[in-house]
Formats: structure tokens, sequence, C-alpha cells
């Protein structure tokens, strides 16, 4: 492995200048807790480092009805906000189960996503929350549904000279709840076997008026099982077909077999969590309506 | 790519380092600094032998390139004992028999280190999550989260 | 006895302020002006043919000191415990996945790589042969064309196994799979080698027997092994896995050709590639038994995959074969263990040397007779114990077994295991609860008619500050600290008042392998025997000096002591004095493992004298919808005949139990033709500190006969029990047995379908 070339830009326009100078050879890094594996690995070798750190892209600000979360926002700040724990439980959850405490403290989400393991565990909650990214290139800017951002195992819808700046998420308003389950091989440190992340939203009749169902390291992409959700919808509260929509989510997945598990393992462990991710928001929602 | 001039502080002393930028941070502490307790254990943050605190955090020091280093305070384990006295949780490590072999030590120390510069009166759950980074193959883990809790009762903190 | 002042107090480790403050020098962190950079290239195929190896380009690289081949060794091509059949570099044939075929010396990593990448091998590669069960097939592809791929089978007949089995009211019959292992040491292997001023070839290194070490690092020099020396810096674990040597002869070869000091060091992909695993085994196991419960006869088949190379494999095999019996009264016993080469990674020495591979059988063989029997798993293993007296299929005569009946009762009690079907075992729909128990018996030492002794050396000062002096290996457990123990107690000096040095060939005579549990037991006699002769110099001196007689003094903590009255005369005073006098104050000790009993005419000749025994009892919540198996408590009950360092001794019994949780449960090194698929610690995986539940341990002492202090070995019993404990407790979570570790989630729900 040769050096590659390091550069820290100052500014965004300087990063992106930079991205377009180097013809593709160029490497995002934030925290580097993926990249520098694969480096080393020998499965990407590039030959210039753009290295974002010094801009200003690691905020969490809420203004009117959006939460924004720059794309360094590491898994441990995920953790310490307040806002995205009122607001995002499930995400929450879902960075508290990313590596150990060195590892999320260097992570981001923005990297998380980038990197676009089809593991990737930030994308399921980020899912169900409806988050849109915000990508700059130079002199333009655009904002993708993550649902549309995702292609395969490393492949996204960012261009080469594109740069991921922002996560948007909508403040959920209303009665609504979330869910996040993860499977692994172990109890930390684990690269999830099957994970999955569901939210829900009532309208005033409890009945379902919106919901997300997400699965992770389940197809080449982390996806919402669109199916899923349609078996849900407008349904009421007390008497939520759950157990339909988690089989239906399943036969949504196209897992493969590897060194974790099969792929039919996998497909059943949807089945499984998706039940219970549902049961747990459900329940969330039940609890909510007695409180009053 | 050319080499370049990094200034930091170690271990409370300012530090120059000369220097691939695209080194990681173990490599530069071990070869170019002879902070030897920093261990490679796997080079890829799966383990957790190589941590070290950042800032006041705990990073995985080989995922850590050294042109990321500029400005930052790093603290080994070496610096962890102040004019020879040895912090708390160092004794605790002792006398509570908290490693075998000693090559997760530092790593494991300065996870629990971080975990008290930002939580002083940790819970045992806590301190689990604070260390389930490390891996250990000699002990169970139980004499070092036994260690840091020990290390808290004394009321003696950095 | 008299009272002990140091041996059996908990003694913290020696040398934990150095590791503590990061003082600690390990092999990757020694440097020596001009110090190259060492790298080996491994086989890109497990079996194949070198048609072509070129390393012209490399050679030519920039700061490329030297590269070297086959061609280049001084010596002897082979080396590896037992047969020397491994190459050093490969000349002809690659056998497994880690064979090097070149070695080579640069001025810096970047450099090393690059000349690695810049080497041209052609392979042919061959046909290999991947499982044991196929290798043993007539017709396989052989391994070796001069050699079986069955090494080795070894029987163990006891009794008359027809009327055994004729008596048998109730017979029982399955076949149990253990996988192969890592051993995960945080420390991956490194040497450093430099030539000394005086042309001795120093070798740095992590490693388990240091003469041992040394003769095969001479041998591929040619040169006399008085001029190699063999050095134990710290080493961050073994578990077995440094027993071999890894990378010092190639170190050693590289000093040797360049003049200059060498680092080579694995990176965790090349040591999980490359060194010596544990054995996976397959045993079969039939038992015969009266409709009480009562074992009649049992009949067992072990196949283990050694690999291509022989190493420890026939000795794994044989000590589990000695052992495979349990801690039970056998009767009448056949016991057939095969050593079965393959194109597999090389397998050898891990913690238990086998015994956790066949008393995972064992011990679910048990659960198994006790479930068909009707009788609780704890009243089965209470009507078959073994107890002092008592006659093993080996033949030999257990001279102390109180730790088999009393690890056992010990642990029930701790787990309230009479009371355990009252609590609630469904503590939600999809989860059951299940509590097993298992029961073990583990060898210290090597076994009768195995060399097995150390020596140990004891330099006492004119100031009454002592050197220890022994080649045994401390791994991380706490060997050293022990055998400073025994020696302070021995002499009647302070602990602090001993320094022990680091294993080194120009210092210590060899102790034998730090293995087989046997340190404490072994090196600890040594030590015990070196130290006679300067305490009886020391009340000489002392009797001297105050008048009174010998018999009357003792030295306690570097005091004198007459009856038990404290005098003004310090040992170090004595020593001083025997300064002056010209008096000898150093000793050689060495001790053979003693086996005072002969053996029954026909008996099994390598059987072992000394036993320990363990009893650990697991508490499981099973997921059955996902099959996911939590832990949640584990008590384990330990013999260590003696306690020498209570602290020291409980984290070994806490520590094996972690790692027999993650071999019950998550681990296992994956093969595919040869090929290990996950050579990372992301993808095999051991326990985190949130895999760990609650361990309950205890030590028991039941005195050993001929043990310094009556200790025997704990390092490898504590392993032992954990695995089948789980795998008991998941069978009883589920109600029905699986047969196969690492009880994974996706294992265990194929067998909650099949139910």
């Amino acid at each position: 492995m040769t050096f590659p070339d390091y550069f820290a830009p100052a500014t965004l326009d300087e990063a992106l200048a930079k991205l377009g100078q180097q013809a593709g050879g160029a490497q995002i890094i934030a925290g580097g807790t993926d990249l520098l594996p694969r480096m080393r690995a020998g499965l990407v070798n590039p030959n210039l480092l753009v290295d974002l750190a010094s801009l200003a892209l690691a905020g969490i600000r809420r203004e009117s009805s959006f939460v924004y979360l720059g794309a360094r926002v590491t898994h441990a700040q995920v953790l310490e906000s307040k806002l995205l724990r009122q607001h995002y439980p499930a995400l929450v959850v879902a960075c508290e189960a990313i590596g150990g405490p060195s590892i999320r403290n260097r992570g981001t989400l923005g990297g998380n996503l980038v990197n676009a393991s089809p593991a990737a565990d930030a994308a399921p909650p980020l899912l169900v929350y409806d988050a849109d990214l915000l990508l700059v290139s130079q002199g333009a800017e655009r904002c993708l549904p993550l649902a549309d951002f995702f292609f395969g195992p490393g492949k996204t819808a960012l261009a080469r000279d594109e740069i991921l700046k922002e996560v948007r998420l909508p403040v959920p308003s209303g009665r609504t709840a979330a869910a996040f389950l993860k499977l692994g091989k172990r109890q930390a440190m684990a690269i999830a076997v099957v994970s999955v992340a569901v939210r829900l939203t009532l309208n005033q009749n409890s009945r379902i008026d919106q919901a997300r169902i997400a699965l992770g390291s389940v197809a080449p992409r982390p996806l919402r099982a669109m199916e899923s959700e349609k078996v849900l919808l407008g349904r009421p509260l007390e008497k939520l077909p759950i157990v339909e929509a988690a089989s239906v989510a399943a036969g949504e997945a196209s897992p493969i077999s590897d060194i974790r598990a099969s792929g039919d393992y996998r497909r059943r462990m949807v089945e499984v969590l998706v039940r219970r991710a549902l049961s747990s928001a459900c329940q969330e929602l039940q609890r909510e309506k007695i409180g009053g | 790519m050319a080499e370049i001039t990094l200034n930091f502080t170690v271990n409370g002393e300012v530090a120059k380092v000369t220097t691939e930028p695209v080194k990681t941070l173990l490599q530069m502490l071990r070869e170019d600094l002879a902070l030897h307790s920093v261990k490679e254990g796997c080079a890829q943050g799966d383990c957790g032998s190589c941590i070290v605190v950042m800032s006041g955090q705990a990073v995985n020091s080989c995922l850590v390139l050294a042109a990321q280093v500029e400005g930052a305070e790093i603290v080994t384990l070496e610096g962890l004992s102040k004019n020879g006295r040895l912090h708390p949780l160092q004794r605790q490590f002792a006398e509570l028999w908290a490693f075998q072999c000693g090559f997760c030590t530092a790593g494991m120390l300065m996870s629990c280190y971080a975990l008290l510069l930002n939580n002083p009166a940790p819970t045992q759950v806590e301190i689990r999550t604070a260390i389930e980074g490390n891996l250990c193959r000699c002990t169970s883990y139980r004499a070092v989260m036994d260690a840091v809790l020990a290390s808290t009762e004394g009321g003696h903190l950095p | 006895m008299t009272k002990m002042e140091i041996v059996g107090k908990p003694t913290e480790a020696l040398g934990s302020e150095d590791i503590l403050t990061g003082k600690a020098r390990y092999c990757g962190d020694l440097t020596f002006p001009g110090m190259l950079v060492g790298k080996l290239l491994y086989s890109a195929h497990p079996h194949a043919r070198i048609k072509k190896l070129d390393i012209s380009a490399a050679l030519a690289m920039p700061g490329v000191v030297a590269v070297l081949t086959h061609q280049d060794i001084p010596g002897k091509n082979n080396f590896l415990y037992a047969l020397d059949d491994q190459p050093i570099l490969v000349s002809q044939f690659a056998r497994y996945q880690g064979d090097a075929l070149v070695a080579l010396a640069a001025e810096d990593k970047n450099s090393a790589q690059a000349a690695l990448k810049a080497i041209q091998v052609e392979y042919e590669p061959l046909p290999g042969v991947y499982d044991a069960l196929e290798a043993m097939k007539p017709g396989s592809i052989q391994v070796w064309p001069d050699r079986s791929n069955l090494y080795d089978r070894l029987v163990i007949e006891h009794g008359d196994i027809q009327a055994g089995f004729d008596a048998a009211e109730v017979l029982i019959e399955h076949t149990y799979h253990t996988p192969l292992i890592e051993h995960a040491f945080l420390e991956p292997e490194c040497a450093v080698s430099l030539v000394d001023w005086d042309g001795t070839i120093i070798v740095y290194s992590p490693g388990q027997s240091p003469h041992r070490d040394r003769h095969q690092i001479a041998r591929a020099l040619a040169i006399p092994e008085a001029k190699v020396r063999v050095i134990y810096p710290t080493i961050g674990g073994a578990f077995g896995g440094k027993d071999e040597l890894h990378v010092q002869i190639h170190a050693a070869l590289l000093a040797q050709a360049t003049g200059r000091p060498v680092m080579l060091e694995r990176t965790r992909e090349e040591s999980i590639r490359t060194h010596v695993k544990r054995h996976p085994i397959q045993v079969r196991y039939r038992t015969g038994a009266t409709r009480e419960g009562k074992i009649t006869a049992i009949h067992v088949e072990a196949i283990g995959d050694t690999g291509p190379y022989v190493n420890a494999g026939a000795e794994v095999m044989s000590v589990l074969a000695a052992t495979v019996f349990g801690p039970y009264v056998v009767p009448n016993a056949h016991i057939e263990a095969s050593t079965v080469l393959t194109n597999n990674p090389i397998c050898g020495a891990m913690r238990g040397f086998g015994i956790p591979q066949g008393q995972f059988a064992t011990e679910l063989q048990m659960d198994a007779l006790a479930r068909e029997v009707n009788l609780d798993p704890l009243d089965i293993r209470l009507l078959n114990g073994l107890e002092t007296g008592d006659t093993l299929p080996t033949g030999a005569r257990l001279r102390q077994a109180g730790g088999m009946k009393g690890c056992l009762l010990e642990a029930a009690e701790m787990a309230g295991w009479a009371e355990r079907q009252q609590t609630e075992d469904r503590p939600a729909p999809h989860l059951r609860r299940g509590w097993g128990m298992a029961s073990i018996i583990f060898t210290t030492g090597l076994g009768r008619n195995v060399p097995d002794s150390a020596g140990a050396g004891l330099d006492m000062a004119t100031d009454g500050s002592v050197l220890l002096r022994t080649a045994a290996s401390d791994m991380g457990q706490g060997a050293h600290t022990v055998l400073a123990q025994i020696a302070a107690e021995a002499l009647g000096v302070e602990l602090s008042a001993v320094k022990v040095t680091q294993p080194d060939t120009h210092r210590a005579t060899s102790a034998g392998a730090s293995a087989g549990s046997r340190t404490t037991f072994v090196s600890g006699n040594a030590v015990l025997d070196a130290a006679k002769p300067i305490r009886e110099t020391l009340l000489q001196i002392a009797a001297e000096e105050t008048g009174l007689p010998v018999e009357l003094l003792s030295l306690r903590s570097g005091r004198v002591y007459a009856d038990d009255e404290q005098l003004s005369l310090s040992v170090a005073d004595l020593a001083g004095q025997a300064g002056q006098q010209n008096r000898r104050l150093h000793a050689e000790g060495f001790y053979t493992m003693e086996y005072p009993e002969p053996l029954p005419e026909g008996e099994y000749p390598y059987a072992h004298g000394t036993f320990t025994f363990a009893t650990q009892i697991a508490r499981v919540l099973v997921d059955i919808e996902t099959g996911e198996v939590m832990v949640e408590e584990v008590i384990a009950v330990q013999d260590a005949g003696k306690v020498i360092n209570p602290g020291g001794a409980l984290g070994q019994v806490e520590g094996g139990c972690a790692m027999g949780i993650g071999y019950a449960l998550m681990e296992e090194l994956v093969v595919n033709q040869g090929r290990t698929i996950n050579n990372s610690l992301e993808s095999y995986l051991i326990p985190t500190a949130k895999d760990i539940p609650q361990i309950r341990a205890r030590l028991l002492e039941f005195p050993e006969p001929y043990a310094p202090y009556g200790s025997k070995g704990i390092g490898e019993a504590s392993l032992t029990p954990t695995a089948p404990a789980i795998t008991n407790a998941v069978a009883d979570a589920l109600g029905l047995p699986i047969r196969q570790i690492p009880l994974t989630a996706e294992r265990v729900l194929a067998a909650i379908d099949s139910l």
C-alpha cells in the first residue's frame, strides 16, 4: 500500500474542489472507522484522503419542523443528544449498538451511510424517521430521500464529486412510537445479523396513519419493507395485524448466506424482529393512550 | 507524500513530530514517541488494545491518522500516574488482579480512565459498556469492573 | 505443617507495576539500533507444489537487505514439535495455508511489505484433503506420499469390555463434535533476533519452552545450542498457542544472514492464518450402564484433525483418551483415539489439550444417561463419581480424589441445585430457562514415561535478596508469582526479596514446557529442591550465631525465630555471614514428576498420576424464536490441592470460564477447502465484557501428595467444564440435547425445529 496524500480543507468548497481535481482517486475521511480497515485490507486504494475534520459538519440543530444532523455527527454525539433522544429514540438505540465507546467517539452517521454496508446500523432507524440527505457538489445542492440513497453494498447515489453534508429529519408529530432491534452473534462489538426499525403513527381515531418498517443486513442495501407497511395502514391500534405484517416483511427481504448466518435464518429472523419491534411500538402507543 | 510536522500534547507535554500524515496514531505513538504501552492487537479497531484518550475521549489509535492529531491532547498509560504516584485505577487493578498477561491492560485502563473523566461515579452497567470494546482473553472482566468501582469509592479522582 | 507466611496469601502479581504503568516490555516493544523489519511470505494455497520461486525483484527493491529461501538455510530445514515435519521455508510442497516460502528483512515496514508483493511464485495447486473422515478412507488423497493420513491410532483398554457391555441394561450412544478454535491471545506472535557481540544469536520471543525453542533454532542455523540464547520478554497470552515455534527461526536466520537485529511480527490476520489451533474432534461415545445408572462399560472413538504436521496431535489425542472416561468409576473401557492428517490448519496445544473436547462428550453423555435412567444429573454423577483409592481405566490409582465429590457437592450447594426446578423457568413466552452441570477430571503433568522435569536455580546474595532463575514461562497465568511465593516461603524471606529472572536459556536450566498445568507442581518442586540446601546452610549459621540447636530455629519473612520467639537476627545477617565465610548460598534444584506406585501390567504406559477435579453449573436462558442462548450465571468450583495465590487462582478460574463461554456459544474458525475464512477478531468472536455473566467461583483444597504444598495445576481445568455445563443447560431448557458447539443461535434454532 502506498501512502495516500492527505488534505484537510478548511471549507466545504475547498473539499469539493479537491474531489473534482483528483479524478476519482480521492476519498473522504471522517471518523475513519470503516475506511481505514478497508484500506488496510486493500479493498480501497485512494491516492488522496480528504479529511472533513475542520469543516463545521458536526452540529445537531432544530429548525422549525426539522432536525438537521451534520454528516460528521458521531454516534457518541447521537447518544448524548437530548434532542435526538426525545424525537428519535430508535436512532439512539441503534447508535448504542455500534461498536464500543471508542468506535462511537469517532464513527460518524455520514460515514455509516456513505460506507453503505447492508448492515449499517444507523440506516434502518433513519429510514423509518424519513431521513433526507443533503448532498453538495461544486455550486449545487440536492436533497435526496435516504430511501433512494442506497444502491447496493458500498454503492450509493453519492456522485464522485459530491459530499454528504447533512441528514435532515422531520420532527415526528402526533402519536408516534418507534423501535429498533438488532440481532448479533455476541452482545457487543457485533455486526448485525439482522436489524429492524419500525415506526408507527396514529391518527385521531387510533388507526395507523403512517407505518414505517426498515430492514438491515437482509438485502444488498438497507431497505423499507413497503408491502409490509401497507398491511398496517388504516388498521386500528387495538387489532394491528402484526403477525401478518411481520410475515410480509420477511418476504421482502433477500438475505444472503455468509459467515454470520444463512439466508434462511435471516429471513426467519426478519419475521421475529419485525413482530417484536411492532409489538413494542404498539405497547408504547397504548401506554401513551392510557397515560392521556 | 511529504512528511508534515504535527504539534500536540502527549501526557501533558508538548510533542512535535514530523512524520507521514497518514501513519496511524498507534504507529506514531510507538515509533516516534516510544510510548510502548499502546499495543497493536489487530490494527483495525476490533480489540481495543490500542485505545488512548484523545481530547478527553477514548479512541482506537489504530483508526486515527497522525494528521488528525494536530492540536489534540493525547493521554496514554504512561501518563496516568503523576509524579510516580499510581492513579487509583492502577492501584485497584493491582490489588484486585484485574489483569493477567497485561497486553489488553493499557487499552483497558484508558477506556476506564476516559469513563471516569466524563462520569466520576459510574454504575456497573456503565462500566461494562465502557469496556465493551476492550477484548480480554485472560480474565472474565469482573475484576476490571470491580477495580473501577473500587477506584471511585475512595473519592480520589483525577 | 508450620503456618505459612506467603504461600496461600493473596499476592499481587510480580511485575504488576511495570504492566500497569506501561513499562513492561513485550516482544514488539523491543528496539535495537539498526533493527530491520522481517516479513514472511505464506503460501497462497493450502496444498500446492512450488514450481517456481523468483525473489530477484524483491531483492532489488529499495530498503531490502535480505531475502531468504529454503536454499539459504544453513542447517536443517525442518522444525516443529514431535516429528520436525514442518519446513521452515518450503522447498517443494506447501501443505497448509500457513506454510512460509520466503523470509525477508528490510529497513522499514513499507519496504518489507512492498518487497513481499514483488516476490513471484508459480504454484501448482494440488487437490487436498480437508476432512478427517474423508482422509481416513482408503483411496483418499494423501497428505504425505510416505505416511498414512491416519498417523496414529491409540487404543486404551481396561477390564473386559465384552463382559462390561453384556452386563449393561441400558445403552447410550451418540456422536459429539467440537470445532476448530483460535487461541486469540491478544499479543500476536513476534520474535526479535540479533547477533550478540560474541557471535551468540539471541532470540527474544513469547514462548512456552525456551530450551526446546533453542534446540530447533540452533539446528536450523547449524550452530551449537550453547551459541543460541532464547529469552522471553513479558508475554501477552499464549494458552498453548505459543508452545510451538512461530517466527523465531525465521527471525534468527535473518539476523544471522544480515548481521543486524531483526523484528518479525505477525499481523492478526497472519496469526490466525498460521499458528497452531485447538483440534476439532469428533467423539463417538457408547455407554453401558445398569438400570440404576451405574456405568458398566464405555466404548469411545475419537477422531482429531491435526493438519498436515503432526505437532502435538498424537499427544492431544492420547491425553483425551486417557481422561475421556471422566471423573467416574469405569470398570471396563475400550478407547480409541485417532490422529488424522489433512491439509487443514495445524492443530496443537491449547488450554486443555484434548480434555475439553473429550469431556464435552463425556458430560453430555452422562446427562443422556441420567435422562435414560431417570436420575437427576447430580445423582448420577455422585453414583459413579471417583473417590480416593479408585483405579482409573488407565490403570492409575487415585491417591487424592476428594475433589471430585467435594467440588460436585459444593457447586450444587452454591447453585441451589436441589431447588432449581422451583424457580420460574419461563420468564417470557419465548424464553426457556435451563440448568446444566459438568463435572470433570483433569491431569497435572505430562504422564508416566514422558520426560517431565524441571530445573530451577536459587541464588541468595550477601544481603539476603534472592535471584530465582527459572525457564518456566509466565504467560499471564501468574507462574512466576507462584514460584516466587514458594521460594520465599521455603527460604524464609519476604516475597519482595525474591527476583525472578526472565526465562533465559543462558540463565536457567530447562523447566520443560509451561503446559499441562505442570508448572506449579514440577517447577515448584524444583524450587523447593533448590531451597533446601540454602535453608539448611542459613539455619546452620543461625545455630552457630545463637548457640541454639538447629531444631529450635526457623526462618520466616526475613527474620530468625527460636521456637516462636523472634530473634534480633535477620536472614540478611545470616546471608552476610555466609558471604564472609565463603559458604554456599546458591543451588540448582531439579525435580522429575514422580510415580511412586508401579502401574499394573498391561495398563496404559503413559497414564498420569496427579489429577484435579472441577464442577461447573450453568444457568441459561434460551430464546426459542431466535435460538439465542444467554448464560445467566456460572458456578465454578475447582480443586486446587493447595491455593498458593488466592487472587491469581480465582482469576484463572474465572478466565477459564470466560474462555469456556466463548467455546460454548460463539467460537469457531471456519475452514473452506483448507482456507480459514474468519481471519480477524471481527469475524472470529471471543466474549466481550457484555457476554460474561456473573461467575461465582470457589477453590477447594484437597492437598495432593508430592505436590509443592499440596498444590495442583488449575489453569486448564477451569476451562474444561464450562462448555458442557452450558450445553447441558440448553438441553435442559429445550428438552432436547444438542451435541455440537458452538451453540450459535442458528444451530439452536435448527435443533428446536427438529423437535
